[in-house]
């Protein structure tokens, strides 16, 4: 229609103030659209981490305060002495059961890899061997095998430390506590709600409780079978543990994770509205140069009128011209934040496999929407004070 | 077309401004009128209501026994499409579009779709323009074209009444003197035509001359 073939025909004559208005919208969309990229693969690396342990119920000592008193290493140096007790143990093993509750030990201790190196500090579990592949501890090298003095390392504790399978390694400060032969290097697995074995040593439960002269645990392991709810495991242990006086601490993986993903969600939101303080930018300079477009051609608009073009084909006169800018600013944005995205990834997250998701293809058609509809709207208050204009007023302006 | 006790008032913060007071006469299909009057006499206040731009503040205006103080916004300007032509001093063609886009502007109004520049063409070639001149943007002809042009556009839905406002007050007096021929022709052929002007050389061209002074008819 030629009130289409006007407004393209008025970009191509201001085509600068078009092309910086589309730049405004452009800036904008990839604001919003590259944020976010970066928040939805952030949630993805996360959630690539943890999946392998979204099954777990970890039951720790209540520590009066936090939830997670006795996780990861407490025996060192703590001066609260909380643990739980095999009757503990037992009590949420009849609990969880068919599920199954795995007790762990562990403590931060001093130890040697090879002779005259230093000293380092790392973590020791202790766990029973039965319980390793319901823990789906992945090995790259080496067996679950070890026998009495044998362990398993972490990864990045094995790449740090240039440990192999069969290097040796002396815990205590004088290698007093014994000495430990890697039988086997598990599998790098990032943040953990269970055990957080890349930088650990995990060795027997009989190793430990011989050396550390230990009858009680650190924390219990509970791993949820396919099909049941952990909140409900968790519900089950509480009602079991925590009747009279709260004992335990009871962490439900899945909510954790949850509370994760929600706080990731709530964050990107946060920095995509930062974002969008740009797009607002943008909107007030398409407002302005529409307004601009209205005011040069204002007797154009009474001559339209006085040979009969309908108020609302005026209007639309202008909205086409404010829906060009933003289709062709959001469209050109939408493509300049993907590759806003497969660098902000590459260069935040170390990593661009998740640049190509379903979640990432909403984050750009959202903001190319957003892009459209801010152009839009922010054209309709000129297009209606142009369609309105008095006619006889329109003619006489010059 | 008629006009019966016509008034219109200008509400303005300084008090009201009567531009017409009281305006009565009759226009037959087929006449050719000219206005003539003084600055400020309701002249162009006269043009506009009879252009349905503008509404009476009393009175009646109708066209082909339509009042048009009963008429919506849309069926004006559905009127002004369909059966008015405008010529303006300042031939006020679209500068955006090329000569036979501006002459076939109205014709898409009412169309609503894209129409054969074929019958912009002839309207173009009967106000005597050069087809070569057809592809060009309205400042790339001369005033007198750009006239023509403007005359075109204001043929092109075939009106009932062709309403001319100085229609050669912005062109020399050869040209204006062309102009007012093609004019006179088109009256020959049957086109209403009202005329606006402070020329009395021009109102020569017309077959009837009404006079307004301090907005109302004198003569």
């Amino acid at each position: 229609m030629i009130f289409w073939e006007i407004a393209k025909r008025n970009i191509r004559t201001h085509m600068l103030r078009s092309t910086l208005a589309m730049l405004g919208i452009v800036i904008g969309v990839v604001a919003i659209a590259s944020m976010g990229i970066l928040g939805n693969s952030l949630v993805a690396t996360v959630s690539e981490s943890l999946s392998s342990v979204g099954d777990s119920v970890t039951v720790s000592p209540y520590s009066g305060g936090g939830g997670f008193g006795a996780g990861g290493g407490t025996g060192g140096g703590s001066s609260v002495n909380l643990k739980l007790s095999d009757q503990n143990f037992q009590q949420i093993k009849r609990a969880v059961a068919p599920n199954v509750a795995i007790p762990v030990l562990s403590t931060s201790e001093r130890m040697k890899v090879g002779v005259g190196s230093d000293d380092i500090v790392a973590t020791i579990y202790g766990v029973d061997p039965q319980y390793i592949p319901d823990l789906k501890l992945v090995l790259t090298a080496g067996d679950y095998n070890n026998g009495n003095s044998g362990c398993l390392v972490g990864s990045t504790f094995a790449e740090d430390h240039n440990i192999k399978v069969g290097s040796r390694i002396s815990i205590g400060s004088d290698g007093e506590k014994g000495t430990l032969r890697v039988t086997g290097i598990i599998e790098e697995r990032g943040m953990s709600f269970d055990l957080s074995t890349d930088n650990a040593i995990v060795a027997t439960q009989d190793w430990f409780d011989n050396t550390y002269n230990r009858n009680d645990y650190d924390q219990i392991i509970v791993k949820v079978k396919e099909g049941q709810d952990t909140a409900d495991v968790k519900t089950l242990i509480e009602k079991q543990l925590n009747k009279r006086d709260k004992i335990v601490s009871v962490m439900d993986s899945k909510a954790t994770m949850n509370t994760i993903y929600e706080t990731f969600g709530t964050v990107t939101t946060f920095v995509s509205a930062i974002g969008g303080i740009s797009m607002v930018v943008a909107g007030v300079s398409i407002f302005n140069i529409m307004m601009m477009s209205v005011n040069e051609r204002i007797k154009e608009i009474g001559i339209m009128r006085s040979i009969g073009t309908q108020k609302k084909e005026v209007m639309s006169m202008f909205i086409y011209e404010a829906a060009i800018i933003g289709v062709i600013g959001s469209i050109a944005g939408g493509i300049l934040s993907i590759v806003a995205g497969y660098l902000i990834s590459a260069l935040m997250l170390g990593s661009t496999k998740y640049l190509i998701t379903i979640a990432n293809a909403l984050s750009v058609g959202e903001a190319i929407c957003f892009g459209i509809v801010v152009c839009l709207a922010c054209g309709i208050y000129p297009a209606w004070q142009a369609a309105n204009l008095n006619p006889i007023d329109a003619l006489r302006h010059e | 077309m008629v006009f019966k006790d016509v008034v219109k008032v200008y509400p303005l913060p300084a008090g009201d401004v009567t531009a017409l007071d009281g305006i009565n006469f009759k226009v037959e299909r087929g006449e050719f009128i000219s206005v003539m009057g003084p600055s400020g006499s309701g002249k162009s206040t006269l043009l506009n209501l009879m252009g349905c731009l503008d509404t009476p503040t009393s009175g009646d205006i109708s066209i082909s026994g339509t009042r048009i103080r009963d008429m919506s916004d849309v069926e004006l300007t559905n009127l002004r499409r369909d059966r008015i032509g405008f010529i303006f001093q300042y031939f006020n063609l679209f500068p955006l579009l090329n000569i036979i886009e501006n002459v076939t502007f109205p014709m898409m109004l009412k169309s609503q779709k894209t129409v054969d520049p074929e019958k912009g063409k002839e309207v173009l070639r009967s106000v005597q323009l050069d087809d070569s001149l057809f592809t060009h943007t309205p400042v790339e002809v001369s005033g007198g074209q750009q006239q023509r042009v403007s005359i075109a556009r204001a043929l092109i839905n075939d009106p009932d009444i062709l309403l001319c406002d100085e229609p050669t007050g912005n062109l020399d007096s050869k040209t204006g003197a062309g102009i007012m021929d093609l004019m006179t022709e088109l009256n020959r052929k049957g086109t209403t035509i009202i005329m606006v002007t402070h020329d009395p050389n021009i109102a020569k061209y017309s077959r009837r001359t009404i006079r307004i002074a301090d907005g109302r008819i004198v003569e």
